[in-house]
This record gives structure tokens, sequence and C-alpha cells, in this order.
């Protein structure tokens, strides 16, 4: 690379504005996921034990114990500051209370380490040092500010390198260990808890499934691949060509998992989170049609990341005209409209052929 | 652009770099530990234990911690914690066969911290048997140090 196009990247990540809808959409997942992860401490706290009441580990030995009243006020402050977070409250300050609250949880005790919760940490921290709350919250809507998405993203683009080395950790680990790659693992792992595997599905479902996860050969196979999955996504999201594709795989695979095993709020803060791969730049592509065409209604209702700019005009065909001034019209158009919408992405981006 | 001091600018780069070889450090750290905190390997193993936990008395008895203790005190209260409550019970390893057996070994130690009211017991131990990926058995003993509470 060179240097001018190093300082170029270097300023579209530090110093150029783009749009933060992206981290708010984010923000806004993350504040009911962490009161979820706190659950079980606020139950365990609200019932008057504390973490220092029974065996607990402490990270460094050269720390004083923390009073068990300290975590007490941390996960209660924290939840109360998660949902704040979420309706764009005074963001900056209850974000980073948030993830100080979580994070602080975490290290009272090695007890409390889970990899799914180290990632939650990334992701409210990533919101935290963003401008997260200028979009889509009462902050917005107090400032007068409402459509004004510009921030920097630096945030987002560090979050992007951590998100990506976890995906890359978590495959690499696997294909280098010949145990997990041969599919040993999984097969005993599915062995061991298969009647949490039938629980999890429908009755008509779970003795097929439960026969196919427990067969020994299945896992051979399906362990490389997921192990290529993971590999796939965590260099797949960095390219245009490959983003899509990964996005659909990182999908599948979180829900592969959570069917599987128990992961706490993993799979839908991981899911939520490939909202940050999301080009930083609103409504970008144009879309054409008629007041009464259902799509404009869908839009409106659906475009959380604000992809589309809507023009009806009477008696106008569907048409968007996408970031390169190309025209879609029709069921082509229609098909790019709804495998960019998030919660129609998944069923519909195939059907494009991951354009 | 935006329009702020240069050190801030420059602040704001040198945390990123931070942060950024701050976690390639760690990810590379978690081959060393057994719990590979950050290292983001999930479900590393499929490994199994299970620990026969004895206080061994001052008078040389060897007590199953299911019986009755002095101080009324019960193991799974004392641990509070489903990856090692009802340790004499056969399960799936947490992360790893060593990762749980070393918050076992530091659970024997804060057991033994933990229990004032116990006079009689000398030290815990713990009886381990586990598979390591379907090999084994592996087998080990914990203990503890002489407690200073024993009479």
């Amino acid at each position: 690379m060179t240097a001018a196009a190093t300082a170029t990247a270097t300023a579209t990540v530090f110093d150029r504005p783009a749009s933060i809808r992206s981290m708010a959409i984010l923000r806004i997942a993350l504040g009911p996921a962490t009161v979820i992860h706190l659950a079980p401490f606020l139950s365990d706290t609200a019932a008057g034990i504390t973490y220092d009441e029974h065996f607990f580990e402490p990270w460094w030995g050269w720390v004083p114990e923390v009073p068990g009243w300290v975590q007490v006020v941390m996960v209660w402050t924290a939840a109360a500051a998660a949902l704040a977070m979420t309706v764009g409250w005074r963001t900056r300050l209850v974000s980073t209370i948030t993830t100080i609250g979580v994070a602080g949880n975490l290290f009272l005790s090695q007890t409390h380490f889970r990899h799914n919760r180290a990632f939650l940490v990334y992701l409210l921290a990533a919101v935290a040092l963003s401008d997260s709350g200028r979009v889509l919250s009462l902050d917005a809507r107090r400032r007068g500010t409402v459509g004004d998405d510009l921030a920097t993203i630096w945030p987002m683009w560090t979050l992007r390198v951590l998100v990506s080395s976890v995906y890359f950790a978590s495959g690499f680990s696997k294909l280098i260990d010949p145990d997990w790659v041969s599919g040993l693992v999984l097969w005993d792992r599915a062995v061991r808890f298969q009647s949490m595997v039938a629980d999890r599905l429908p009755s008509f479902l779970a003795e097929p499934v439960v026969d196919i996860v427990t067969t020994r050969w299945v896992h051979a196979i399906t362990s490389p691949i997921a192990v290529a999955m993971e590999l796939f996504i965590a260099f797949g999201l960095w390219w245009r060509r490959t983003r899509l594709a990964a996005v659909w795989v990182a999908i599948m695979f979180h829900v592969s998992i959570e069917i599987t095993a128990s992961v706490e709020v993993f799979s839908l803060a991981a899911i939520v989170a490939l909202v940050i791969w999301a080009t930083p730049k609103t409504r970008d592509r144009v879309v054409v049609a008629d007041p009464g065409d259902g799509v404009l209604r869908w839009i409106d209702r659906l475009d959380w990341l604000a992809r589309f700019e809507t023009r009806p005009v009477a008696g106008a065909r569907l048409t968007v005209v996408d970031r390169d001034g190309s025209e879609h019209h029709g069921r082509d158009a229609r098909r790019l409209i709804f495998s960019r919408l998030p919660l129609t992405f998944f069923f519909v981006a195939p059907l494009r052929r991951w354009r | 652009m935006v329009d702020r001091p240069r050190w801030r600018a420059v602040a704001v780069r040198a945390f990123v770099v931070v942060v950024l070889v701050g976690q390639i450090g760690l990810l590379l750290r978690a081959y060393a530990d057994p719990h590979s905190y950050f290292g983001f390997q999930p479900f590393p193993e499929s490994s199994t234990w299970e620990a026969e936990v004895v206080r061994v008395t001052v008078d040389g008895r060897r007590v199953s911690i299911d019986e009755p203790w002095p101080g009324g005190y019960d193991w799974d209260e004392l641990v509070r914690w489903g990856v090692l409550e009802r340790p004499e019970r056969r399960r799936h390893a947490y992360v790893s066969f060593d990762a749980s057996i070393d918050f076992l070994d530091e659970a024997l130690d804060w057991v033994a911290d933990h229990t004032p009211r116990d006079h009689e017991t000398l030290y815990l131990e713990a009886n381990v048997e586990g598979t390591r990926n379907t090999r084994g058995p592996v087998n080990l003993v914990l203990r503890t140090e002489n407690r200073e509470e024993a009479r």
C-alpha cells in the first residue's frame, strides 16, 4: 500500500464522518441482551447472595477483595443503564456505565468468565466509545438532530477487527486440533448432550436430528465444515464480493450453535453485531414505486439500516437505482430490497446469488 | 473531516493500536492457558471428570463431604456453582479437563479457608478420575494444605 493510500485509509477510519446508524442498531439490541446476561446476578443479589459468599477465584492476587455490596451496585446500575442505553437517554454516559458494570462483574471472579461474556464486553465498549446516541435515540430527539447520523466511526472499525479476530481465533484453534477437526470433540459432546438437543427441537424433528448428530461419521464431515465456516466468516466479511455470503453463513452458524449449545446471549449478540459490516452510508440506493406498492411500507418498517431512499411516483414501475447507478426492475428490484432488510436478508439474499 | 486537536487524534490512534496489539497478545496467550481466557477457543474439548472429595480429619479418618460436616457446612452451598457441585457425579468438563481440575483445586483451598467452625478437618482431598476427549482414564489426587483451624 502506498503512503498516500495508507493516509487515505487512515483518514477514512479515524477522521472522516460516516453513518453511525449501525452502531445505534447494535446499541438498541445490546440493552436487553445485557439485562438477560445480568439476570442470574440480579437474581442472586436480590436474594441477598453476593459473589464473595461462596467459592470465587480472583483474577489477580494483588487486588484487594471487593466487598459484595460493590457487586450489587454494579449489576443493578448496569442493568438500569442498559435499558437507558437502549432508548438512547444520556447515551454516552449510560453506555459507559453499562460497559463498566458488565466488565467489572466479569472481573470479580474467574468463575464469571465465559467467552460469550467477553464478546459482550467488546461490543459494549465499542458502543460506549462511539457516538451511537447520535441517531435513533432520545438524545437525538432532545437535540433536534434526528436525521444527523454522521460521526467518526473508528470504534466501529476497531470492533470489526476484534470481531473478525474472534472468528479467526475460534476457527484456527480448532483447525490445528486433530481431535476437533476429525469430529471427535463434537461427536462426543453430541452424544453426551443429545437430550438437550432433543428438548430444543419440535418433537417431530427431535428423533431424526438426534440420530444424525450422534453418528460419528457425520461429525467427521461437519467438523471441518464448521472450521471452514468460521475461517470464511473471519476473512469473508472484509471484502465486498464475499461480505453478504459471510454474513449469511455467520447467521446460520450462530443459529446452529444456539440449537446445540448453551451460550447465553451470545447467539443474539453475535447476529446483531453483524450490522457493523453494513456500509456506513445511508440511503444511497433509490427506490421508485407507485405509492400503492406494498414494498414502500415494508421499507418504511424494516429498513433499520436506512439502505434506501424512497420516491413514490404515481404509476411508476418498481425500480431500484443501486449505488453504482445500475437499475433493477420488478422482481429483481424486489429481491434486492428484501436482501438488504435485516429481517428478510437471510431468506432472500441467496436468491440473488450474493449480489 | 472532523476538526479536533492533534493530541486527541494521536491519542485515539494510539488507543486503537494498544487495543489491537492487546487482542493479539490475549489470543496468543490463550494457547498456554487451560482456561484460554479471552482466547475465544470455545468448546475445545469433550472431556469428563468426577471426584471423590473427602475431609481427612486430625485423627486420620477420611470422611466424605456428603457426611455431616462440623459447623453445618455443605459442599454445594460453599461452592454454589454447577461446575463443581456434586463432584461425585461424572460430568462434562467445563471448558477443558485441565480448567475444571484447576477450579476444583482452587475450590478445595477456598473451602478449607472458609470453614472456620470446622475444627476437625486437617485437610481436604479429592481423588479425581476423568477422560480427555474420550481418552483415559486420567487419575490424579488434589489436596489442600493443613488447616490452621484443625485441633
